[in-house]
C-alpha cells in the first residue's frame, strides 16, 4: 500500500513537471516575455499583443530601499520616486533648474525666497496640495537628524505658510545651492494630512505623491508596480498602462531578459555584454554621461612623495586617461581634468573631455622633485563598485611603472573601502568615483578644503581656501559660477586629485521604445515612448 | 516520544539564545554601519551626527542589552536599510525561500533515488560507472555557471521557460533544477553505498533465497532500511538550502532570504542579519528535528 503511494506521487510530480516544461515552451515563445515580472493574475497568456504593450518593464539591479524619501541616498531608488513624487523645481534636460510644483518665485531677501504653487495640483488620494505640505515636508527633512537626507535639508530654517499656496522658505544663511536642494531626491513633497492621519507606516506601505503615476504594489527584491494618476495636474499620461520596475541584480540574468524581450530596459550592461545587445535584432546599448567622476584620491600629507605637488602633476602626465575611458571602458567613459561635469553649475568646458599625457614631462617633473629613481606607493582600489574599476587600477600601476612608481594595488571589499575611508587609513592614493545628485559643482569643489579632509587627503591651498570661501555664501550667481570654474583650473593645475574621467551610464533598450537617458540616471516613464 | 519532543523543543531557547549571542557579537565586531549609509561626499560631522542619533556611538554592553530587550518581544530592532522592523522583511522573504528549497529537494528525490537504486544493483556495470562518474561530474559544476547555461539553453535559445524571476509554476524550474540536481548528485552516491551496504546483509539473503522476487527485496526490504542516511542529508540540505541559495537566487533573481541577507551583510543592516540568522537557525533546528522523528518512523528500534 505504502509502495503503491510512494509510486504514485513519484509520478504525479514528474507528470506535473514534464507537462509545465512543455506547455511553458508553447506559451512563453509568444507572450510569457512581457509578463514573467507579473504574478498569477496576469500571467499573460490571455491578453491581447496591444495590451501586452502598454506595459513598460525596466530591469533595474538593486532593489528600491524604501518610499521614505528623505531616508535614503540612492540614485536607483529616486529613479523609480520621480515617477510618483514632484519636486518644487525640475532640472530640464540640459540640467537648467525649471520650476515643476512652483508657479513663481520672488527672492525677498538673502535668506528668504517666496513661491507659488502650481494651482489644482492633487494627491493620488485627491487631497489637494497645500502650502501646509511643503512646509510639512522640508521641515521634517530640516529638523530630523537621524534621516539620511538631513544633510542636505538642514540649510532651511523654516517654511512659512502665508496662504494655501503661497509660502516663503527661510535659510539659516545666504544659501546660493536652495533651487539645487530643492529639484533632487529628499525634497519630493509628501502629503502631510494623508500621513498624520494614517501614521508613516502606512504611509511606507502605501505611498501617496502627486506625480504622474501612483503605486500599486511593491515585493521587495522582486518588482515595483505603478499605475497612471487619472488626475495628474499635467495630464493622466497615456502612453503606458503600467510601469513595472523589475531587480535583477545578475548582470547576465538582466541582459537574457533584455534579449528575450522580458524587460524592455535594462540598467548597467556591462562593456562585455555590449556586442550581444547590439548583435541581436531587435535590442540595442544607449550611453549618456553619468555624473560621476572617476578619480584618483591623493595624499598630500607632509613626508610622502605625493606632498609634493611636481609628484601629483607627474603621475598625472604619466596616466593615459584615453587608454582608461577608451580602451579599458571600451569607450565608457569621457576623460576629464575636472570633478565638474557638463550639466553641473560651474562646469569648465575648456578642462572637459581633454587630459594630460606626457611620460617624458612626468619623468622630468619627478627628477625635478627629486625621485628620479622612482618610489613606492600603495593604490587603493574598490572591486566591482564602478565599470571596470579594477581594471582600470591595474592598468594605472602599470602606466606608472613606466615613470619608475612601484604601485602595490590593495583591493577592498566596498564595506571595507568605506571603512578604510572613514578611519582616514587612505594610503598614497585611492581610486574613487564621486557623484553629485546636487548638480552644484560646488558640492564637487568641496573636496578641496583644507578643514573638511584634514588627516584624510591633507590637501591645502590658499587660493582655493579664498574661492571656497567667497563661493560658499555668494547669492551672486554668475559670480559664484566663475568661482567655481576657477577652483577647477586651479585644481588641474595644482592636482590635488588626478581626475581620470567620467563615467558613461549603459543601458540596454528594446528598438521598440524610445528613452534617451539623462545623467541624473532617472528613468522617468512619461518621457519613454513606443515607436 | 511525547518527552523526547518536549525535550526537544525546550533545547531550542538556550541554542537560539547562544546563537543571537555570536550573530551580535559578529556583527559588531565587524563594523559600524553608518559610513555605508551615507553618500560619498558626506563629510565626517555628517557621519558622526547620524552615528549619535541612531545609537551606534553606545557601548558594547548598552548596545546588546537594548538589542536583547527587543528580541525577547521577538523584535529585532529597524532595518537601517528599508528603515522598517526587521523581523517582518525577514518573514516575508520565507516562503520564497521554503518554495525553492522544496522543489529543489522534490528535483533531487526524484532523481537520486531511483538513480542510486538502479546504481547498487547493477554495481560495476557500465551504466552504473556513467551514473556515479556523471553524479561526480554534475556536483563539481558551480551553480552559477550551471543557472547561468540553464537560462541561455532553456530561456534565451529555446524560449521554454522565463528567464528570472518569481510568479508561476515555470518560473520556479529552472532555479530548482540549477540547486536540485547538485544535491542529487551527492544523494545517488549517498543511496548507491548504502543500498549496496545492506543488500549485503544476512536478511536480504534469506528474502532472496525464500523465492522473493528482487523488485521486493530491493524496493522493500533493503530501500527502506537504506533510507536513513539519506534522511539525514535531506534534512541537512533543507537547511543549507533555506539558509544558502544565495547564489541561485541572485542569478534567478528569485527574491529569497539568500538575497536579503547577502545584501543585509553587505549593508551591514543588523537587525535584518540578526532577524535572517535567527529565523534561519529556528529553520535547521526545526529540519533536524524532523529528522529524528523520521528515524524513529523508519526504524521502531531506535530510542530516545
Amino acid at each position: 500500500m505504502k509502495r503503491k503511494a510512494f509510486w504514485s506521487i513519484f509520478l504525479f510530480v514528474f507528470s506535473a513537471i514534464l507537462l509545465v516544461g512543455c506547455s511553458g515552451g508553447t506559451s512563453s515563445s509568444t507572450t510569457e516575455p512581457a509578463n514573467t515580472d507579473q504574478k498569477g493574475t496576469d500571467s499573460g497568456t490571455s491578453e491581447t499583443k496591444s495590451e501586452v504593450d502598454r506595459t513598460l518593464t525596466v530591469a533595474v539591479g538593486s532593489d528600491m530601499v524604501s518610499f521614505d524619501i528623505h531616508n535614503h541616498n540612492n540614485t536607483s531608488t529616486e529613479a523609480i520616486h520621480v515617477n510618483m513624487f514632484n519636486y518644487l523645481f525640475k532640472k530640464d534636460a540640459n540640467g537648467e533648474i525649471q520650476n515643476e510644483l512652483v508657479e513663481e518665485y520672488k527672492i525677498i531677501d538673502d535668506l528668504t525666497v517666496e513661491m507659488k504653487l502650481v494651482e489644482g495640483v492633487t494627491f493620488h488620494n485627491g487631497d489637494p496640495l497645500t502650502s501646509e505640505d511643503v512646509k510639512f515636508t522640508l521641515e521634517r527633512v530640516a529638523t530630523d537628524d537621524t534621516l539620511k537626507e538631513y544633510p542636505n535639508y538642514k540649510q532651511i530654517k523654516e517654511v512659512q505658510v502665508i496662504d494655501d499656496l503661497n509660502f516663503r522658505v527661510v535659510t539659516h544663511a545666504p544659501e546660493p545651492s536652495l533651487f539645487h536642494r530643492l529639484s533632487r531626491l529628499g525634497s519630493g513633497i509628501l502629503p502631510k494630512k494623508y500621513i498624520e492621519e494614517n501614521g508613516w507606516d502606512n504611509f511606507l506601505a502605501n505611498p501617496v505623491g502627486t506625480g504622474p503615476y501612483q503605486f500599486k504594489e511593491w515585493v521587495r527584491d522582486d518588482h515595483i508596480t505603478l499605475v497612471p494618476f487619472d488626475n495628474f495636474y499635467q495630464g493622466k499620461v497615456e502612453e503606458w498602462d503600467e510601469v513595472v520596475f523589475r531587480v535583477i541584480p545578475e548582470n547576465s540574468t538582466r541582459v537574457s531578459e533584455l534579449l528575450t524581450g522580458g524587460v524592455d530596459i535594462a540598467v548597467n550592461i556591462p562593456p562585455a555584454d555590449w556586442d550581444r545587445v547590439n548583435s541581436n535584432e531587435g535590442t540595442s546599448v544607449v550611453q549618456e554621461i553619468s555624473n560621476r567622476v572617476i578619480m584618483l584620491i591623493l595624499r598630500s600629507t607632509e613626508g610622502l612623495p605625493t606632498a609634493d605637488p611636481r609628484v601629483r602633476q607627474a603621475l598625472d602626465y604619466a596616466i593615459d586617461d584615453g587608454v582608461l575611458a577608451n580602451t579599458v571602458l571600451r569607450g565608457g567613459g569621457v576623460p576629464t581634468l575636472t570633478m565638474v561635469g557638463p550639466g553641473n553649475f560651474g562646469h569648465n568646458p575648456d578642462l572637459y573631455d581633454t587630459y594630460n599625457y606626457d611620460v617624458e614631462k612626468a619623468k622630468a617633473l619627478l627628477a625635478e622633485a627629486g625621485y628620479a629613481d622612482g618610489f613606492e606607493i600603495t593604490l587603493q582600489s574598490p572591486r566591482g563598485r564602478y565599470l571596470q574599476d579594477a581594471e582600470v587600477a591595474e592598468m594605472i600601476a602599470g602606466m606608472l611603472a613606466a615613470i619608475n612608481v612601484k604601485v602595490n594595488v590593495e583591493f577592498l571589499e566596498w564595506s571595507n573601502f568605506v571603512e578604510m575611508r572613514n578611519a582616514n587609513e587612505n594610503k598614497e592614493a585611492y581610486l574613487l568615483g564621486l557623484g553629485n545628485s546636487m548638480f552644484d559643482g560646488a558640492y564637487s569643489v568641496d573636496w578641496y578644503r583644507a578643514e573638511r579632509y584634514k588627516g584624510h587627503t591633507d590637501y591645502k591651498n590658499d587660493k582655493i581656501e579664498e574661492l571656497l570661501n567667497a563661493s560658499a555664501s555668494n547669492m551672486d550667481q554668475a559670480e559664484r559660477e566663475k568661482q567655481i570654474q576657477e577652483i577647477s583650473a586651479i585644481a588641474a593645475e595644482d592636482v590635488p586629485f588626478v581626475t581620470l574621467y567620467q563615467e558613461k551610464i549603459n543601458i540596454g533598450v528594446s528598438d521598440s521604445i524610445d528613452f534617451d537617458p539623462t545623467p541624473d540616471e532617472m528613468i522617468y516613464a512619461p518621457s519613454i515612448k513606443r515607436k | 516520544m511525547g518527552k523526547f519532543l518536549i525535550r526537544r523543543l525546550l533545547q531550542i531557547i538556550p541554542v537560539l539564545f547562544i546563537i543571537s549571542f555570536v550573530v551580535f557579537c559578529l556583527v559588531f565586531v565587524a563594523g559600524d554601519p553608518v559610513a555605508l549609509m551615507l553618500p560619498e561626499d558626506a563629510s565626517p560631522e555628517d557621519i558622526e551626527q547620524l552615528r549619535e542619533s541612531l545609537g551606534l556611538n553606545e557601548p558594547f554592553h548598552v548596545q546588546y542589552f537594548t538589542y536583547m530587550l527587543g528580541l525577547v518581544q521577538l523584535d529585532f530592532g529597524d532595518s537601517f536599510r528599508y528603515n522598517q522592523s526587521a523581523l517582518p522583511i525577514v518573514l516575508e522573504r520565507l516562503p520564497a525561500t521554503l518554495e525553492l528549497a522544496a522543489a529543489s529537494m522534490i528535483v533531487a528525490i526524484i532523481i537520486a533515488i531511483p538513480l542510486g537504486i538502479w546504481s547498487a544493483t547493477k554495481k560495476n556495470s557500465p551504466l552504473d560507472f556513467l551514473a556515479t562518474g556523471g553524479a561526480v561530474l554534475w556536483k563539481a559544476m558551480p551553480n552559477f555557471w550551471l543557472g547561468i547555461m540553464l537560462i541561455l539553453l532553456f530561456s534565451v535559445t529555446l524560449g521554454w521557460f522565463p528567464v528570472s524571476g518569481r510568479g508561476s509554476f515555470s518560473h520556479l524550474i529552472l532555479p530548482a533544477i540549477t540547486l536540485g540536481t547538485g544535491i542529487a548528485a551527492e544523494m545517488t552516491r549517498l543511496i548507491r553505498s548504502s543500498m549496496l551496504e545492506i543488500l549485503n546483509q544476512d536478511y536480504i539473503r534469506t528474502a532472496k533465497s525464500k523465492g522473493i522476487r528482487n523488485f521486493y527485496v530491493v524496493n522493500k526490504h533493503a530501500f527502506r532500511n537504506a533510507l536513513i542516511p539519506v534522511v539525514t542529508i535531506t534534512a541537512l540540505q533543507t537547511s543549507t538550502l533555506v539558509g544558502g541559495t544565495l547564489v541561485t537566487e541572485t542569478v534567478f533573481s528569485w527574491p529569497g532570504l539568500g538575497q536579503l541577507l547577502i545584501q543585509a551583510v553587505n549593508t551591514r543592516d543588523m537587525a535584518i542579519v540578526q532577524a535572517s540568522v535567527f529565523i534561519i537557525a529556528f529553520v535547521v533546528i526545526l529540519m533536524n528535528l524532523i529528522a529524528d522523528i523520521l528515524y524513529k518512523i523508519l526504524d521502531p528500534r531506535i530510542k530516545y
